[in-house]
């Protein structure tokens, strides 16, 4: 894949390797292992992957914070590392920082905005207006002039979105945009990004560990592990990977430990407990079996001998999560 | 306020008005803000600067008055320290400041933020600095203050006098200010600063000869010539003949600690600025820029 | 492991056996701090660089210095005794005191000290905890400033006698000044600043008890101030014990070891109260986890 024009965020085999302690002695690791991603203009592109999978370094480089080692990308058409001043024109970068520890404690929401205005060279008069908007929409009118270390978890994360959205870039680049904030507002922040993608064609990349967000909003996503992308569609087609996966769902009226998932393990047909939902008096128990009919057909008699009361057994519908779980081979 | 309302305002162009004035101010206001904001401390700084003053005062009523005369510093121990203690603020100022800023924001998170803006780091950087030069001025011309209304120093002051000692003045803080910005460069890679910083101001303010006269260290030379090596030492001589002794830029008694501020200056401030660019570079390279 | 397995884990009912006592969670803190400051090996041949060069400062300044004061206050007449004695003990205590303060101020930037105090810890033995290793810190340097001072002309006496008069003083001193630090800590839980407490008695101290000068120096308007602070006490008493072999025996040690005491017993319960107030307060208007 050679880089072109119509995209506004390209990357050509970009790597990124650092050190860490294996036995006592130093290896390097690649952190971001030649990757390639493409993402269009006005496109609302999800990064998923596990703790450590490489998805914030990616961003960070993205963002000209760190410098590659190998590989190229171009931000808005600029080179990330002949141009960082330019890519940095074009971008606005939400910290994955959801202390807000990355704001200024000892000033208010408001003098943190201005401040951040002044350093993105946005016109007074024109900050001015957008502080007020944004506050208005966070719902922090009120708390504007109260000093940040005085405010609670969600309206720090609140304050470094206002901060993010404050110069209008182009590009928005955001670490898990709504972890910590009231489900209102998540609610209104998700429809804010859609809308700024759809309507305005801001091209958004985010981080995010809630698959129903990413699932609702994002035109694509990529799948990260171990630095590498291992998957990249749009979520319906990922969704359709998880078709392989033969599972049922079954519901019963006693509460899971783990003699009662042993049973299941022992079942002729079953591969593997996907997953376990436990709720006040029920469980939820995914299982990936070899062939879904004959399961649904002789696992409830067989439960129900073991002294389990069988409420329901049904197809387990794949999810985004199914997708994810396979590709980065976690089980919970 | 609704997302079609945001999204209006945002439909709007706004060009960007690039302005590095503008953002030296911002930076200097929001930390002068900060600073302020600690109302304490800003109390206690100016007491405890006061009381410093006092104590050098009742100190220097035990010293040999001939001790100082005779060698040039007239004959008030409280006016020959007085002039050290209220620039040796500077000293620090000038070599660690930019160093804990730069710690304090890896910490804090805001240094990768503001790295995103628009801002070139140098220019951050001097508007970390400028502030911390502001700040000390209250310090300067507080020591000063209490010394010559509270305590009666008398100091040789005319126009004359005044310019050859900012003219030093400016001259020291820009050759500290170099070693400031190679500390603050290591401080950014390694991460730990204040050994480096300690030992520098510490043994500058030893050696330099801010509570007594510099000839003392005559009987160990290879101290005395320690003290040679350090930028400082021929400021605070500058300055006290100056302010002491009457002279001025055109009094040879001054020639030769104008003449070292100089040098120091042309040659410190390329490797300073040299090695902070490249301990950013290192950290961008590093992946190192939120890590302490 | 999984979830199942966990809670599995979690049933089973946790092995009984004693409370730790107070010594052993001392210890506990001791070791941990033991274990962050030694990390920091540079900064310790820096603080040894740093005692250094404020010994041998006194060394140059005692060079332009007369003694008819000194003599006066009965304390000899070496200077350079005089102000390491001063200026060593006025550090000591500071810098135990004022370490403290930071500690704390360390706790609430990172967020441990909610950490701590929601443990089983009693808030008196997370103080004791917090200040004992800063004095053994502290008592480190003094001996090292004393040792260096020695090294460059300091005359201090070996008289078993007064050296051990001199250890019973330096023992009130730290506990009058650990009353100090709790004072500052319980502000710093409060107010969440710097020390305006620690950084007044630091000024308040070196101008009036008598750190770099005798009080006859000081006009008769003012010299009662030193009164108020149990550093001049002890400065007069450690002096005159390690310099002209006075013992707690002598009239005028004896008199400072009696307003040390009546400071600590008055002083001490005040303090407590007066942290378990901010403590209590911080609680209430749940401000303990803030900085």
């Amino acid at each position: 894949m050679g880089l072109s024009s119509m995209n506004t965020i390209e990357v050509l085999s970009l790597t990124k390797r650092f050190e860490r302690k294996d036995d006592g002695k130093k290896r390097p690791f690649a952190a971001v292992d030649s990757i390639d991603l493409a993402v269009e203009e006005g496109e609302l592109f999800g990064l998923l992957g596990p703790n450590g999978a490489g998805k914030t370094t990616l961003i960070k480089m993205l963002c000209t914070l760190i410098l590659p080692d190998e590989g190229r990308a171009l931000v808005n058409g600029f080179d990330i590392v002949k141009e960082a001043e330019k890519v940095r024109a074009s971008i606005g970068w939400l910290h994955g920082e959801t202390g807000g520890r990355a704001l200024y404690w000892r000033l208010s929401a408001r003098d943190n905005l201005r401040f951040y205005a002044s350093l993105q060279n946005v016109p007074p008069d024109v900050a001015e207006k957008r502080i007020d908007a944004l506050l208005d929409f966070f719902d922090m009118t009120e708390e504007a002039s109260t000093l940040v270390k005085d405010f609670s978890t969600g309206m720090k994360v609140k304050t470094m979105l206002a901060r993010t959205l404050l110069p209008n870039p182009p590009i928005l680049m955001m670490d898990e945009p709504t972890v910590g904030l009231d489900a209102a507002t998540a609610v209104e922040t998700r429809k804010l990004l859609k809308a700024l993608s759809t309507d305005l064609g801001r091209t958004i990349l985010f981080t995010s560990h809630n698959m129903f967000e990413v699932e609702r909003l994002c035109t694509r996503i990529a799948i990260m592990n171990s630095g590498k992308i291992v998957a990249i569609d749009t979520p319906l087609r990922l969704s359709e990977i998880s078709k392989e996966i033969k599972a049922v769902e079954v519901r019963i009226s006693e509460i899971a430990d783990s003699k009662i998932l042993d049973l299941f393990q022992g079942l002729k047909g079953v591969q593997k407990v996907v997953k376990t939902e436990i709720g006040e008096d029920y469980s939820l128990i995914q299982v990936q079996v070899e062939d879904e009919q004959e399961a649904i057909a002789t696992m409830p008699e067989f439960l129900q001998e073991k002294g389990l009361n069988v409420i329901s057994i049904q197809r387990a519908l794949p999810t985004l999560e199914d997708v994810y779980m396979k590709l980065t081979r976690k089980s919970t | 306020m609704s997302v079609s309302s945001i999204l209006g305002l945002f439909r709007e162009e706004a060009p960007r008005l690039k302005s590095t004035f503008r953002q030296i101010y911002a930076v200097v206001w929001a930390n002068l803000m900060i600073f302020f904001s600690y109302k304490y401390s800003v109390i206690t700084d100016l007491l405890s600067m006061a009381a410093s003053i006092f104590m050098y005062y009742f100190m220097g009523l035990q010293v040999d008055p001939t001790q100082l005369s005779s060698r040039g510093y007239g004959q008030s121990y409280i006016a020959f320290a007085l002039v050290g203690v209220a620039t040796s603020q500077y000293l620090w100022i000038c070599l660690s400041r930019l160093s804990h800023v730069i710690q304090h924001d890896i910490r804090g998170g805001t240094l990768e933020t503001v790295a995103v803006t628009q801002i070139k780091m140098g220019v951050y950087f001097i508007g970390q600095t400028i502030r911390g030069y502001l700040i000390s001025l209250i310090s300067l011309f507080g020591t000063f203050a209490v010394g010559l209304f509270a305590l009666g120093v008398t100091l040789q002051i005319n126009v004359y006098t005044i310019a050859t000692t900012v003219t030093t003045f400016l001259l020291m803080i820009v050759a500290n200010q170099a070693i400031g910005f190679m500390t603050a460069g290591i401080v950014m890679v390694y991460k730990r600063g204040d050994p480096v910083t300690f030992i520098l101001a510490g043994l500058n303010e030893f050696l330099s000869g801010v509570l007594y006269p510099l000839e003392l260290l005559q009987q160990f030379p290879i101290v005395y010539w320690m003290a040679r090596i350090f930028p400082y030492t021929y400021a605070l001589d500058a300055m006290r003949k100056s302010l002491i002794g009457g002279a001025t830029i055109l009094s040879p008694d001054v020639y030769f600690d104008l003449t070292m501020l100089i040098i120091f200056s042309v040659v410190l401030l390329p490797i300073g600025l040299k090695v902070l660019q490249r301990g950013y570079n290192v950290i961008r390279k590093n992946g190192t820029m939120a890590t302490y | 492991m999984k979830t199942p397995e966990l809670i599995n884990f979690l049933k089973e009912v946790p092995v009984s056996g004693r409370e730790a006592s107070v010594l052993e969670k001392v210890y506990a803190f001791v070791v941990r701090d033991f274990r962050t400051w030694w990390t920091y090996k540079l900064w310790v041949s820096i603080d040894i660089l740093g005692t250094l060069m404020f010994v041998v400062s006194y060394y140059f300044v005692s060079k332009i210095v007369t003694t008819t004061s000194l003599e006066a206050a009965g304390y000899g007449t070496d200077y350079l005794t005089f102000a390491v004695i001063g200026v060593a003990f006025q550090q000591y205590v500071f810098s135990s005191v004022s370490t403290l303060s930071e500690s704390i101020r360390g706790e609430q930037w990172d967020g441990t000290m909610e950490t701590i105090l929601s443990s089983k810890t009693n808030f008196r033995v997370f103080l004791l905890g917090e200040s004992v290793f800063r004095f053994i810190m502290g008592s480190y340097f003094l001996v090292t400033a004393l040792l260096v001072g020695e090294a460059i002309g300091v005359k201090i006496t070996t008289n078993l006698g007064s050296i051990l008069s001199a250890a019973i003083m330096t023992m009130l001193l730290i506990t009058s000044h650990m009353i100090v630090g709790i004072l500052s800590a319980a502000l710093i839980l409060k107010v969440k600043e710097g020390d305006p407490i620690v950084w007044s008695f630091s000024w308040l101290t070196q101008l009036f008890s008598g750190v770099l000068y005798p009080l006859n120096l000081l006009p008769s308007q003012i010299s009662w101030i030193g009164a108020i602070f149990p550093l001049t006490y002890s400065l007069d008493g450690i002096r005159r014990c390690l310099t002209v072999e006075a013992t707690i025996f002598s009239p005028i040690v004896a008199e400072d070891i009696v307003k040390l005491a009546i400071f600590i017993v008055v002083s001490l319960p005040i303090a407590l109260k007066a942290f378990k107030a901010a403590y209590d307060s911080t609680r209430s208007d749940g401000s303990l986890g803030q900085y």
